[in-house]
């Protein structure tokens, strides 16, 4: 069954604001047409005045209609016909506007040991009202990734996500990588800077475990202004080395924190003294891969003591 | 030049990644050897050294890397070599089974990227072979239990392998 009418639009998705030109088409074979029968276009609900109608050879007619500035980032265009007193809509087209994507900025990365996988994320910039895919673009290189030397398979991101994580099977930890982001959509392309790393490099540990120590009766008494703790370093960073820092304040009015560093990671009896006694204190601590480079954990979580 | 001084050629940053590289394929290894013994009681190499025999595994010499007749280069080589080879014991281990194969997995990656971390250094100082190493005959493992038993002895021999690369690098990075 031939169709009763069709729209063809010049260019679907335009920058907004830009000029629109559709045509519609509507065929002999559509119902009683008379030759006087008027084309109409409406706009969402506007009628839009402005068509230009023709015969054409083959007995329809056509009208065509430039819109001139498309201010909605969706718009519904109607090709209408008056019939019998009433509007009839014979076929739609939906038009869309908005802005090439913006450059992807303050990409950052971090190698996440739990996942196994290097965790990247970017400001995707300002709404550009169409659908635009993010890509993370990657190579293997040397120092400074200038000269790429193993492909990266690209890590697409989900809908309306500005991160993606690449998993360990495409990754060399201890080589540098060159790694970008391609922001894509139906008005252009554009690209972030490049970041130049090795996953290892910008690892991110999570904290210690950290317990109190309680005294054995065996042993003296604890002393009034002293904690004693311990602390075990996360397991899959055992093969790291690395510095911590244990941080602490008495839970008193106007308290500050008080940083013991640098500490051991796995620490199996730790005495801190110098407190107030009879004091509730709370205490954190947190790691870093170190002297390689490396991220500082999270703080981990707090953990509330008194002292004797 | 004495092995010392060959050292200082050696950025220590190199020579730290080295040694951390080392230490996670050892964590690598161990969870390989763990689960082996948790999953199929395949526990210790000594009782599959007969099969081991029969399967001719072939291991990796480090003759060049010991304290006492350390020669850097010759050092690095071997240590590359061996990586290469574990790469490939690795790879004939392929379909161990479906409990193991991400642990094997991971442990090929950790050793690929070690291997490529040595390849790339004794290119920057130019002492790298001209050709590539290429692959040497691979056991055949005919069955899923010669697989695991296989598993076991390679994790075995890489450990072993390791230590003697971890106090090679240990030295150097001393040095």
């Amino acid at each position: 069954l031939e169709d009763c009418a069709h729209i063809r639009v010049s260019t679907p998705i335009v920058r907004l604001g830009d000029p629109v030109t559709a045509s519609c088409t509507i065929n002999q074979t559509c119902s009683s047409l008379g030759p006087e029968s008027q084309i109409v276009w409406k706009l969402e609900a506007e009628l839009q005045p402005g068509g230009k109608q023709q015969h054409l050879p083959n007995g329809a007619q056509e009208s065509t209609i430039t819109l001139p500035h498309l201010n909605h980032p969706r718009a519904l265009l109607s090709c209408c016909l008056l019939w019998r007193g009433s509007l009839q809509i014979l076929d739609q087209a939906e038009l869309q506007a908005g802005y090439p994507p913006v450059v992807p900025s303050n990409l950052s990365c971090l190698m996440n040991l739990t996942t196994n996988s290097l965790f990247c994320q970017w400001e995707p910039g300002p709404d550009s009202y169409l659908s635009t895919s993010f890509t993370l673009k990657s190579f293997k290189s040397r120092e400074n990734c200038q000269t790429p030397m193993g492909s990266i398979p690209d890590c697409m991101a989900e809908d309306r996500q500005s991160h993606c994580s690449i998993p360990r099977k495409h990754l060399q930890l201890y080589q540098y990588m060159g790694i970008w982001v391609q922001a894509k959509n139906a008005l252009g392309t554009s690209k972030s800077s490049q970041l130049c790393l090795s996953p290892i490099d910008v690892v991110k540990l999570e904290p210690p475990t950290l317990g109190a120590l309680y005294p054995s009766p065996r042993k003296d008494p604890p002393q009034p202004e002293c904690l004693q703790l311990h602390w075990e370093t996360w397991k899959p960073s055992l093969y790291m080395e690395q510095k911590c820092e244990l941080r602490h304040q008495p839970q008193l009015g106007e308290a500050h924190w008080t940083v013991v560093s640098p500490l051991p990671s796995t620490v199996p009896g730790y005495e801190l003294c110098g407190l107030l006694p009879s004091t509730v204190y709370i205490l954190q601590i947190r790691c870093i891969r170190w002297p390689l480079p490396g991220y500082w954990s999270n703080w981990s979580p707090i953990l509330k003591l008194v002292t004797g | 030049t004495a092995p010392l001084a060959l050292a200082l050629d050696l950025p220590q940053n190199f020579l730290l990644k080295c040694l951390e590289q080392v230490r996670k394929i050892q964590a690598d290894s161990t969870a390989l050897q763990e689960k082996l013994c948790a999953t199929h009681r395949l526990c210790h190499p000594e009782e599959l050294v007969l099969l081991g025999h029969s399967l001719g595994i072939p291991q990796a010499r480090l003759s060049r890397c010991s304290s006492q007749t350390l020669q850097l280069m010759g050092c690095l080589d071997q240590l590359h070599r061996g990586l290469f080879l574990y790469q490939g014991l690795l790879q004939a281990l392929a379909g161990v089974s479906p409990e193991l194969a991400p642990t094997v997995d991971l442990l090929h990656l950790d050793i690929a990227d070690f291997a490529t971390n040595i390849w790339q250094q004794m290119e920057d100082l130019g002492v790298d072979p001209a050709v590539k190493p290429t692959q040497g005959t691979m056991p055949t493992f005919t069955s899923a239990f010669q697989r695991r038993a296989g598993g076991v002895l390679v994790a075995s021999n890489l450990q072993s392998f390791l230590e003697g690369a971890y106090r090679a690098l240990h030295y150097l990075a001393e040095a």
